[in-house]
């Protein structure tokens, strides 16, 4: 009896312990560093604006609040060029993977974002 | 006098374009019904590869305009959108920016 009482209760441990090991494991896996963004954004802030939301030209994309990896992602299709856009190619591939880790931490966590996901937006919702 | 006229002569060519150009949001609440099955969810990603699916509501207007039409042509190379931006007119795609542009947080 004691002996199935310390078996459960390992499981028990064993199931609390899988989730915090996943959230550990997730940011180490492509967190930039802000500061270090911030230092590299100088260049991004002409069109994207000094606080992140491309306010003057609507042909420029929004980037404060944005998901970090997505930018991350988007960042590097411009620089394979799967994404076609020659003025972001000329950008980003000056950029190694850590500028992209970067900069993609530092817009993301810009406060003042205008971006929103769908939710509670959609008719009939 | 001639510097009112040509105002109003630039104006009038200027406005009616600018309308022309802009879709109508509240038909495109209802055309963004699909968008919602992905970039509805707060924090979801994609299966595969694995990122966030971004936040588009609030986007500036011509870059909507710009990457959905960049979807239709094959010009960024995301499967899913791809196929979605196929499936779309020209005044589908401004009726979806000018409704997810007016969208704030």
């Amino acid at each position: 009896m004691i002996e199935m009482n310390r078996i459960s209760a390992m499981k028990r441990f064993a199931a609390l312990l899988a989730p915090v090991a996943l959230m550990l494991a997730a940011p180490a896996f492509a967190a930039g560093d802000v500061d270090a963004g911030k230092a590299k954004s100088v260049t991004c802030q002409a069109c994207h604006g000094a606080d992140g939301n491309a306010g003057v030209d609507p042909q420029y994309p929004r980037l404060a609040g944005q998901y970090a990896d997505y930018l991350s992602r988007a960042l590097h299709e411009y620089k394979s060029g799967e994404r076609k856009n020659p003025i972001m190619a000329g950008f980003a591939t000056t950029l190694s993977d850590t500028d992209i880790q970067d900069l993609s931490a530092y817009f993301a966590s810009l406060p003042g974002s205008k971006l929103t996901d769908l939710h509670g937006h959609i008719e009939g919702e | 006098m001639t510097r009112a006229l040509l105002l109003a002569t630039a104006l009038s060519i200027a406005l009616p374009c600018a309308a022309a150009d802009k879709g109508d949001a509240e038909a495109g609440k209802f055309k963004v019904y699909t968008c919602a099955g992905c970039h509805g969810i707060v924090g979801w990603h994609n299966a595969y590869p694995n990122y966030h699916v971004p936040k588009i509501g609030g986007q500036n207007y011509e870059y909507l305009i710009a990457a959905l039409n960049g979807y239709k042509k094959g010009e960024r190379s995301h499967p899913t959108m791809r196929a979605q931006g196929e499936s779309l007119s020209d005044q589908d795609i401004r009726d979806i920016a000018t409704y997810l542009s007016s969208l704030a947080p």
